[in-house]
């Protein structure tokens, strides 16, 4: 029984097909990356998902309904959550305000968002930084920030994009370790990332690779990696050295 | 911050309704009256401008439909109290329909937007002669009967104490985290699952209210309205000028920007006479150029600042908390 | 030949004629917004102080506005440069509503300024061509000073295009327009163009001033209404298009003719607003743009 499903989904802009024919589905508890260069559709197809735009073509299934056409914020109540690519801080609120934000889609208690914020947080790592404005944060703490937000709304999936770019490797690898324990609170998580693969590797159950929006490519990371045309796509041979 | 906000507020309110027994002369409650009708405005004002970020230089609407239905309501015969609700209830349905075209455009559209709706409604006024009275004016019933200029100031000192009191709820509510989240960053509040356009059509339809009532106040106590009295964006301009004087987005801020204001026209009508616009505008770019947070948000900003620097480093490790046991997370419980 | 005809095509001349002005107001304006996303409340201020600049010196020189008009529009260029390097630089990083409130208070100033030192009593010139009438077939009459401010105005909005797509400064704040961040990153001092083209767009609501004063009355706020009527013509025309802000004019003038010959002229400013939320509502782009609002 699949979580996400996509079904035949295009999307073009103008003249520019950023996703073309692309189908994949996720089951419940899966940890998914979807890889691929920078332009390869990542981002477009986040936001197909979470309806910020809706696809020419295909369809979406989240949960046994069609979510092709909804609006964003619907998408978040259906329990689709996710962070961006830019990370959108609201920057004069205080760091546990901005994920009460995210707590306050499953409560309408003031207090209950305030536990349910600073429990996230902890768990992130960040009790810390509760009572400072977001506006003086730096990117690893703002990345987490994001997720924490995004962890808040109670998801049943969670769509990280380009969740370790900006962090050095350590930081990037205990970030990937945080997240591969969140499938134990029975999140799904669809990770997009365009070259940390160390992460990737360590922590993905499936991966999936884009290339100018079209789907070359889904199955276990270590087998997907040897592939050829993958290979092509990136035109780099290091990653085959980290998958042997 | 906030404690101290509404502790100020309601001293300063309490005592304010002892004023009429201090004060000899009616003029002085007439413009006292004015400063309190102008800090509920501004508080109504606040909620869409300040806290939801959607800075409307329409609200002029609201009011005049309060006054213009307060009148023409009473003119068919319905009694005057009655008549007011109807007339919030008016009011009220303008918000949504103006919300609705309004709220869908960004920036200076949505400005504008809002401009151009209360010019039409002013105008509507003015041509619709048979029914408004259009430039001559219609009359308007006393909601007072008994020492009336004593009670409207009362009246003022309450709508701004409901106003206020109604502000402080919604700060701490879902409600208003929603505002500000929309004031901060619309997409990101979308993606946790904000209804933006309900969440902002709800602060209109009550900042709509509360100006109507008002609206329908100032009407009663001046007992005739013309269209370029109670629709001109001379009041939107000061409603949106008193709320980011004082402050926008904060609790005091309405209040404080009203005192301030009206005392300051009030003074400047005499002492410069001719010139007292050109000050007013003097003091709109001074504000502007040097004080854009307004009175309490410059104070706010600066009386933080003085509190201890904060302790946690920005970009605290991050590999010793992972290997912590998370605390019980109440996910997908 | 119907009457009624021949009182439409009148009206839709008479809207020509007018809509030229307007289509002068609303480049200027049209060319601050697209620019820098400005939206200048002073300007119809600077269109009064073009009127009253061309009116003062009327009085003392008896020289005819459609002669001396680039006085005022050369004074509003600099009135429109210092404000915005004294003014509004220091406030670009702020939300649009700052800019509109302290354009705001800079019209107030202005206009009371005005009336502090001419008086608020309404004002007119008399010069010979206001008797000349042209007559087009036997129906169709055209007061003189219109046409000449039609073809001043026509021959002033193809000399802002051919600025604005010719010039080094019109690619240069184009370039503005489209990419705020990537402009300076390309050589083009920001701030220089955006006060030059601040400068311009005021000098063209001077000029549209001078060019109203003989067929129009002068006292301090006859700016307001051609304020809000440019804000219209710049949304009508679309995300700070100056040809669309120009056609937007053009159609406005026919428009607003047109009202007054059916409804009267009381419903003619209100159907400026209409039209405004119309397209707000219908077509937020405005009729020629593209981009979303």
């Amino acid at each position: 029984m699949s979580l996400l499903e996509v079904k035949h989904v295009s999307k073009r802009f103008g003249g520019l097909k950023a996703i073309n024919d692309v189908s994949f589905s996720v089951k419940p508890g899966e940890v998914t990356f979807i890889v691929g260069p920078n332009g390869a559709g990542k981002t477009t197809l986040f936001n197909l998902i979470t309806s910020v735009f809706h696809a020419d073509s295909g369809s979406i299934c989240f949960d046994g309904r069609d979510i092709s056409y909804l609006t964003p914020n619907a998408a978040a109540q259906l329990g689709i959550g996710r962070t961006f690519q830019l990370v959108k801080p609201l920057r004069n609120l205080t760091v546990l305000e901005n994920v009460m934000l995210g707590a306050f889609l499953r409560t309408s208690s003031t207090a209950k968002a305030e536990k349910e914020a600073a429990n996230v947080l902890r768990f992130l790592g960040m009790e810390k930084v509760l009572h400072l404005p977001a506006r003086g944060m730096g990117l690893p703490m703002l990345k987490r920030l994001e997720i924490a937000r995004a962890l808040a709304t109670q998801p049943k999936l969670i769509l990280l994009d380009e969740v370790v770019a900006g962090l050095t490797t350590s930081e990037a690898i205990a970030l990937a370790m945080l997240l591969k324990r969140l499938p134990e609170w029975g999140i799904s998580t669809i990770g997009g990332i365009e070259h940390v693969m160390q992460v990737v590797m360590r922590i993905a159950d499936r991966l999936i690779v884009l290339d100018h929006g079209n789907l070359i490519a889904d199955g276990q990371p270590q087998e997907v990696v040897h592939r050829p045309e993958v290979i092509e796509a990136y035109l780099g041979s290091k990653y085959k050295e980290i998958a042997t | 911050m906030r404690k101290w906000q509404v502790l100020i507020a309601a001293v300063f309110l309490f005592a304010a309704l002892f004023v009429p027994l201090l004060v000899p002369t009616d003029y002085t409650l007439q413009i006292l009256f004015r400063v309190f009708l102008f800090a509920a405005l501004g508080l109504a004002w606040n909620l869409v401008g300040g806290y939801a970020g959607q800075l409307s230089l329409g609200h002029a609407a609201y009011f005049g439909v309060g006054a213009y239905g307060l009148a023409l309501f009473s003119k068919l015969g319905i009694s005057p109290w009655v008549s007011v609700l109807l007339a919030v209830v008016v009011a009220m349905i303008c918000a949504a329909a103006i919300g609705s075209v309004s709220f869908r455009l960004r920036g200076p559209y949505f400005v504008l937007c809002t401009i151009a709706f209360a010019e039409v409604l002013r105008l509507v006024a003015k041509n619709l002669t048979n029914v408004t009275g259009g430039d001559v004016g219609v009359q308007v019933p006393l909601l007072f009967t008994h020492s009336p200029i004593r009670s409207f100031y009362w009246s003022g000192v309450l709508l701004t104490a409901m106003a206020f009191i109604l502000t402080v709820w919604i700060e701490r509510s879902r409600f208003g985290y929603y505002l500000m989240a929309i004031r901060e960053d619309q997409d990101t509040a979308l993606s946790v699952g904000v209804n933006a356009t309900r969440s902002k059509l709800w602060a209109l339809l009550i900042s709509a209210a509360i100006t109507g009532l008002g609206g329908a106040l100032y009407a009663s106590m001046f007992l005739f309205i013309v269209p370029d009295q109670v629709l001109a964006m001379d009041i939107s301009t000061e409603i949106a000028i008193v709320a980011m004087l004082g402050g926008a987005g904060t609790l005091l801020g309405p209040l404080v920007g009203s005192v301030v204001l009206e005392s300051a026209a009030e003074i400047f009508k005499n002492v410069f006479k001719e010139a007292h616009l050109l000050i007013y505008g003097v003091l709109i770019v001074v504000v502007v150029l040097f004080m854009p947070d307004g009175i309490v948000g410059t104070c706010i900003r600066k009386l933080s600042l003085l509190k201890k620097p904060p302790a946690a480093p920005i970009g605290t490790p991050v590999l010793a908390s992972t290997e912590k046991e998370p605390q019980h997370l109440a996910i997908n419980e | 030949m119907g009457n009624w005809l021949y009182a439409l095509l009148q009206a839709i001349v008479n809207g020509l004629l007018t809509g030229a002005l307007y289509a002068l107001i609303g480049m200027g304006m049209a060319l601050i917004f697209g620019v820098m996303r400005i939206v200048n409340f002073a300007h119809g201020a600077f269109l009064m102080m073009g009127m009253y600049t061309t009116y003062v010196l009327f009085q003392a020189t008896g020289i005819s506005p459609y002669y001396q008009f680039p006085v005022a529009g050369v004074l509003l260029f600099f009135v429109g440069y210092a404000t915005y390097m004294g003014l509004l630089r220091r406030i670009r990083g702020q939300v649009d509503f700052m800019v509109i409130l302290l354009t705001m208070g800079l019209a107030l100033i202005l206009v009371d300024g005005a009336q502090l030192v001419f008086g608020a009593d309404y004002h007119q010139i008399n010069i010979p061509l206001l008797s000349k009438n042209i007559r087009i077939g036997s129906q169709i009459s055209i007061n003189a000073p219109w046409l000449v401010s039609f073809a001043l105005a026509m021959a002033l909005a193809g000399a802002l295009y051919w600025v604005v797509t010719q010039t080094m400064f019109g690619r240069a704040a184009r370039a503005i327009a489209q990419n705020p961040y990537a402009a300076p990153l390309m050589g083009i001092n920001v701030h220089q163009v955006q006060a030059i083209a601040f400068g311009i767009g005021s000098a063209a609501a001077g000029v549209a001033g001078a060019l109203l004063l003989p067929v129009f009355y002068l006292f301090p706020e006859v700016g307001n209404q051609f304020k809000l009527k440019s804000f219209v013509m710049v949304v009508l025309g679309g995300m700070g298009s100056i040809q669309g802000a120009a056609i937007a004019g053009l159609v406005l003038g026919i428009v607003e003719n047109l009202t007054s010959l059916y409804w009267g002229n009381e419903w003619a400013l209100a159907v400026d607003f209409v039209l405004f939320i119309l397209v707000l509502s219908l077509k937020p782009s405005g009729i020629f743009g593209s981009q979303r609002a």
